[in-house]
């Protein structure tokens, strides 16, 4: 599964670290998220979508 | 606190319990490193409290439970070829028998502990407090159980076998001066 994290991320000019703290992940796991090494849990994708006022559709794709 | 300076402290936590658990075992005291371990963890209980940052999240619980079964697989193997290759060689080494046998209790434990909370880890909340608090007090009480029964069972003795006092367990006193009939 892909993923526009980074560059929504970007976009909203946070840090890896500054989004991890909001969404209460480690920066880690938001770094594998970004390299798509590891599918997030249907609560973490709602909450980083959240986090970014978008749907998760939007944030994630095959 | 933050996320490193917990973790270097846990570092310098599993160092010390290391050496302590070696030089206990070398000097056959094995009150020392329970007393150690107990101590350790609820310091690091509290400290783990005192953290700012995220220590674990859901990719870690994954990635630690998958960790945990693979750990419990090659322990399982290793620790049963081991026991078999022992108890074949018992007669060679006495202690090589009792190696083999806590090698297969200790497995048949690791497994059966295992097949237990994942039958009932979705079931029982393992994460609310009240629940947890339980099974730590249960574990404490049992450990303690344990402990008292190996201290007062009064196995530590001398024996008297074909006219001659005959050490039984680790007796902390010398032989008894009377004759032994």
């Amino acid at each position: 599964m892909k993923n526009k994290i980074k560059e929504i991320r970007n976009k909203h000019g946070l840090t890896q670290e500054e989004l991890a703290n909001r969404v209460g992940v480690r920066r880690e796991t938001i770094i594998f998220l970004e390299q798509g090494k590891y599918n997030p849990s249907l609560k973490l994708a709602m909450d980083i979508a959240k986090e970014f006022k978008i749907k998760v559709d939007d944030l994630f794709f095959y | 606190m933050t996320l490193k300076k917990y973790q270097r402290i846990r570092l310098a936590f599993t160092a010390i319990i290391a050496v302590i658990f070696s030089y206990s075992i070398i000097m056959e005291n094995f009150f020392i490193p329970i007393v150690t371990l107990l101590v350790s963890t609820l310091i690091l209980w509290y400290l783990r409290k005192k953290v700012s940052g995220v220590i674990a999240d859901e990719r870690d619980w994954q990635a630690g439970g998958k960790s945990a079964l693979m750990t419990i697989q090659i322990y399982s193997w290793i620790a049963v070829m081991a026991m078999f290759l022992m108890y074949s060689f018992r007669d060679i080494n006495l202690y090589y028998e009792s190696v083999a046998i806590t090698l297969a209790f200790s497995t048949c434990i690791l497994m059966l502990l295992y097949s237990l909370i994942f039958k009932y880890y979705n079931k029982i909340k393992l994460t609310d407090k009240k629940t947890l608090y339980f099974v730590i007090t249960t574990i404490i009480l049992v450990i303690m159980f344990l402990l008292t029964l190996r201290i007062f069972s009064g196995e530590d003795n001398w024996v008297c076998s074909d006219g001659q006092w005959i050490k039984h367990g680790q007796p902390d006193y010398p032989a008894p001066q009377i004759e032994c009939q």
